[in-house]
């Protein structure tokens, strides 16, 4: 005989008294966590923003559960949520108020709420407009960690802190060289002194200037710089394993055969076909345009290549 | 976001030297210049690698739950943290199942007991018997 093991999540699940407000939680946790570390503002933050649900056990061991990113938790959940949630719209304002409440969501929250919004089936368009009603901001695009333009504030911020510390040594030893000069000057005559002086500072205010009109060079050199880039770009990247990748678009596994490729095609190619879209709008119709494109040119990739 | 590591051809948790082994020897030079961007240092590269790890995890549950589709999962992301096809089916189905087979062992195990006490309390008897008889004849 067989004894069944239970996960602590699903032990929750099955002693909690509303299944769908368990799942609700551990995924308003697992954006929680993902907002950065979790005091004890946040935890309160979540209780009040829960007050209305009616699970009936601690919060703690789920957000244990949301800080390990137990993936199998979070796919149980996730199911039971898509399955037992009327409408998916009350649970996404909770998870934006959490993720956007206090500033901008973070990176990973961004497509942690996009993949809930596709979980339970709110289009782009419509999420978009939730997240500005509940956020009073509009919807960003996800920041890009993997361009190089998106650390290059940081780098202008090291080059101007490189830039400061220079300029505090240079003081440092232009002082150094006043105090020398001064002291020089102690021992010779009064005229000669003031005399001196003025054309000391004459000279600082021209080096000043100098250097104000070099630092506006570089700056546009920079941004120029940039520009050129953004425009060289290429559109399209061949990577190594392109057929695995296509492979990945229709769903199927190392080592398809061509009928499952063709069979996988026409199931997806029915599913996402544009004209099946053409009741829901423009750009509704437009995404499913781009959806059936990719499996088209996936499709037809390893037909050619898929002996 | 798109997978460096995957578009470099290295495994996300190399070290340092093969990471700029892999980069020198990249021919695309746009992305040569965002990969040392972003893993030469460090601290860039933690920071990568966090969301990289978050992004894997919700490609995965993607293709648990069959929304490599969707509408918001799209151009870099899709086409980089994609998880192959996942045939593990559905979890809450398999609770289900572990659950009703879990009521099914308890059943039988009530069922089980009763019969065990009932040949108990009769062996029990059949001892006592066997005593008094004993005992009366002795």
């Amino acid at each position: 005989m067989s004894i069944a093991r239970f996960t602590p999540f699903e032990r929750l699940l099955l002693t909690s008294r509303h299944q769908a407000d368990t799942a609700a939680l551990l995924l308003l946790g697992w954006v929680l966590v993902n907002q950065g570390p979790v005091g004890e503002d946040q935890r309160a933050r979540l209780v009040s923003l829960t007050r209305d649900f009616r699970h009936g056990h601690d919060l703690a061991p789920l957000l244990e559960i949301a800080a390990a990113q137990d993936l199998d938790a979070i796919q149980l959940a996730a199911e039971v949520l898509q399955r037992e949630a009327r409408g998916g719209y009350p649970f996404l304002r909770l998870a934006i108020a959490l993720a956007a409440g206090q500033g901008e969501p973070s990176p990973a929250n961004h497509h942690v709420l996009r993949f809930l919004a596709d979980l339970l089936g709110v289009p782009p368009q419509e999420f978009a407009a939730l997240y500005e009603a509940t956020s009073q901001r509009p919807l960003q695009e996800p920041a890009d960690p993997s361009r190089h333009a998106y650390w290059q504030p940081r780098f202008e911020e090291r080059a101007r802190r490189e830039e400061a510390r220079r300029q505090a040594e240079e003081q440092a030893r232009r002082a150094e060289r006043q105090r020398e000069e001064e002291r020089r000057r102690k021992e010779e005559s009064g005229k000669k002194r003031e005399g001196r002086g003025k054309t000391h500072e004459g000279r600082e205010r021209q080096e000043d200037g100098r250097r104000q009109r070099e630092e506006q060079r570089h700056g546009e050199s920079r941004d120029g710089h940039r520009r050129r880039e953004e425009q060289e770009r290429p559109r399209h990247y061949a990577p190594p394993g392109r057929q695995g990748r296509a492979l990945q678009v229709l769903g199927l596994a190392e080592g398809a055969s061509r009928q499952e490729i063709r069979r996988a095609y026409r199931r997806l190619a029915q599913a996402h076909h544009p004209d099946r879209f053409h009741a829901e709008g423009e750009a509704v119709m437009a995404s499913a345009s781009r959806r059936f494109q990719r499996i088209k040119q996936a499709y037809d990739y390893l037909m050619r290549e898929v002996s | 976001m798109r997978d460096l590591y995957r578009r470099l051809g290295v495994p996300p948790d190399s070290d340092g030297e093969t990471l700029s082994r892999a980069i020198a020897a990249c021919e695309h030079r746009t992305l040569r210049r965002d990969a040392e961007a972003v893993l030469v240092e460090a601290e860039h590269r933690r920071e990568y690698d966090a969301l990289h790890a978050t992004l894997g995890d919700i490609g995965r549950l993607r293709s648990r739950l069959g929304l490599t589709h969707g509408a918001h999962w799209r151009d870099g992301l899709a086409d980089d943290f994609s998880a192959p096809a996942d045939l593990a089916g559905s979890h809450h189905e398999a609770l289900m199942r572990r659950l009703s087979q879990a009521a099914l062992a308890h059943d039988r195990w009530r069922r089980g007991r009763a019969l065990g006490l009932g040949l108990g309390l009769f062996l029990l008897g059949l001892l006592a018997g066997a005593a008094t008889c004993h005992w009366l004849l002795g």
